[in-house]
């Protein structure tokens, strides 16, 4: 999963126009980016080949009331490589209710920047 | 002894994306009397088990996940006075605008001044797509499978298979494969996938979860559980070709394959239904042809974003807030039809001269380069052409009039 191709296809997702790009390496070893319409484009998928960021979400039980389950976020995206590590560390999680939308329950989990948050409200 | 009949001014069926916002959009249009009526406990509707990021790009600015949507909506909804009742099943809805109610309180009749349609959609389920075998536990559709996974903590299986690429399916995909199920496969009786493309890129090829599209499931088999699942190639007319079955090993069958508006209110009160998006003909007020029902949302037709279920919900609350306080729409409509690869188009129903009309179609195979045109039936005038790069059936699309209609007119997709 982490290892592909240094050639890609996709679609760009930024904008509704959706440009279909695609990335190949010239002679140099340089990436070459194709399809784009706009400026975006180009680092866009420059990104998605080399270090594809990703968000991650998923939910965790909780006790002290009614509902079984909290559900999270991170709080920015994170290297695609970290989301199953990342989720070693969530399922750790024991909140205890209440929880708050957007509560902190880890900071800067495995020192990705991104924080695990709350997305919603148990009382 | 007569049951006493209480009223409202707008009575809204349902407490999702597009019920939160029409309750708002009613009360912000002047509306005295709010009720809103939701069947669950809670309300948020299918947005509370939807916990992936993605949600509110359009209204908030910002992404977020499903619950976080709801309850933004549900707070804005809470600072209004707006009755709310959850717990509460709407039984019946007459074409006078009676509601039938079984709430907390008992069993009671509610006469609206207008109402909105925002019960949402259900899954299609394997006795709807006919798939042959035995019946054993293991086979759930997509969204229960989120339930289950998602609200309950229950793990569904440990090897799933999953029939039909839509956005529900996509995204369990990778949930399961989050909670360690191995997901054997997605299997798309279509050419293309159904879901949108950004699901296929991060909840499949993310975590190499194959996609296999013209191919479909043929068989399932399994006394007391799912043992495994036979998958088949399909043929240009969607038929199985013989020869090319395949046994898969697992123990859940996840089936994604499409989403019903859930209309039997709508039947109940004679509204008229389109074949072509299993929810109501409305005109541009989205008005149904019952006077003073509105609709919204995925009862109306499915949607891909949430988004624009909320944004319909605005709109179908002011105007049902207005029709309460006595404004009709002038008489006399031009008809919209669906032509050449336009699986549909809404409103289907527009008033005679009115400007600035505003549609919501689906095309009914991927499409490159092509033109959508407005053309009417009579005169062949072009109303309005907006050219396209490239047009998914997953993706809804809007286009606009800006000059008075006064003709039947077909929306068409022309490469």
């Amino acid at each position: 999963m982490s290892e592909r191709a240094l050639v890609d296809r996709m679609t760009c997702v930024l904008c509704p126009v959706g440009c279909e790009l695609e990335v190949g390496k010239d002679a140099a070893g340089e990436l070459q980016v194709k399809g784009h319409q706009c400026d975006k484009g180009l680092p866009f998928a420059v990104e998605e080949v080399l270090h594809p960021m990703r968000n991650l979400a998923t939910s965790v039980p909780i006790r002290g009331t009614a509902a079984r389950m909290v559900s999270v976020r991170l709080s920015r995206p994170v290297p695609r490589e970290m989301l199953f590590p990342i989720l070693k560390e969530i399922a750790k999680l024991r909140p205890e209710a209440p929880v708050r939308r957007g509560q902190l329950l880890i900071a800067d989990v495995l020192g990705t920047g991104a924080d695990v948050i709350a997305t919603r409200t148990v009382a | 002894m007569a049951r006493p009949v209480e009223s409202c001014d707008v009575a809204v069926i349902g407490g999702g994306p597009a019920g939160l916002a029409a309750a708002l959009g009613a009360r912000r249009a002047g509306a005295g009397t709010v009720i809103l009526f939701e069947r669950e406990r809670t309300l948020g509707g299918i947005l509370n088990q939807c916990v992936h990021d993605g949600f509110g790009l359009f209204l908030y600015k910002e992404t977020i996940s499903g619950p976080e949507y709801a309850e933004r909506l549900i707070e804005d909804v809470t600072r209004e006075p707006i009755k709310v009742e959850t717990g509460a099943m709407v039984l019946d809805l007459t074409s006078d605008r009676l509601l039938r109610v079984n709430s907390r309180q008992g069993y009671r009749l509610i006469r609206a001044g207008a109402v909105v349609l925002a019960m949402g959609c259900r899954e299609r389920t394997r006795e709807m797509i006919e798939i042959p075998g035995t019946r054993p536990a293991g086979i759930f559709t997509a969204g229960s499978a989120q339930n289950l996974v998602n609200l309950q903590n229950l793990r569904i299986g440990n090897e799933a298979v999953i029939l039909g690429s839509g956005d529900i399916g996509l995204i369990m995909a990778r949930r399961l494969a989050f909670e360690g199920v191995a997901v054997k496969g997605v299997f798309e009786i279509l050419p293309w996938a159904s879901g949108l493309e950004r699901n296929v890129r991060q909840c499949l090829m993310d975590f190499a979860i194959p996609l296999e599209l013209e191919s479909t499931v043929v068989e399932i088999r399994g006394r007391d559980r799912v043992e495994s699942v036979v998958v088949a190639r399909v043929d240009g007319a969607l038929a199985p070709v013989a020869g090319s079955e395949r046994v898969i090993p697992c123990d859940a069958l996840l089936l994604s394959v499409g989403l019903i508006p859930e209309n039997e209110l709508s039947k109940r009160a004679g509204i008229e239904l389109s074949p072509l998006t299993g929810g109501a003909v409305v005109d541009e007020t989205l008005m149904t042809s019952v006077e003073g029902v509105f609709s919204c949302g995925n009862v109306l037709h499915i949607h891909d974003v949430a988004d624009w279920a909320s944004f319909e919900g605005f709109a179908a609350g002011e105007r049902a807030a207005r029709f309460a306080a006595g404004e009709r729409a002038a008489s006399g409509t031009v008809r919209v039809s669906a032509g050449p690869h336009i699986k549909y188009a809404l409103p289907q129903l527009v008033t005679a001269g009115k400007a600035g009309v505003e549609w919501s179609f689906r095309v009914t195979r991927p499409m490159r380069n092509v033109r959508i045109e407005l053309k009417g039936r009579t005169s062949g005038t072009v109303y309005a052409r907006r050219k396209f790069a490239r047009l998914f059936p997953s993706e809804l699309q809007k286009v606009r009039v800006r000059e008075a209609i006064k003709e039947d007119i077909e929306v068409g997709c022309h490469e």
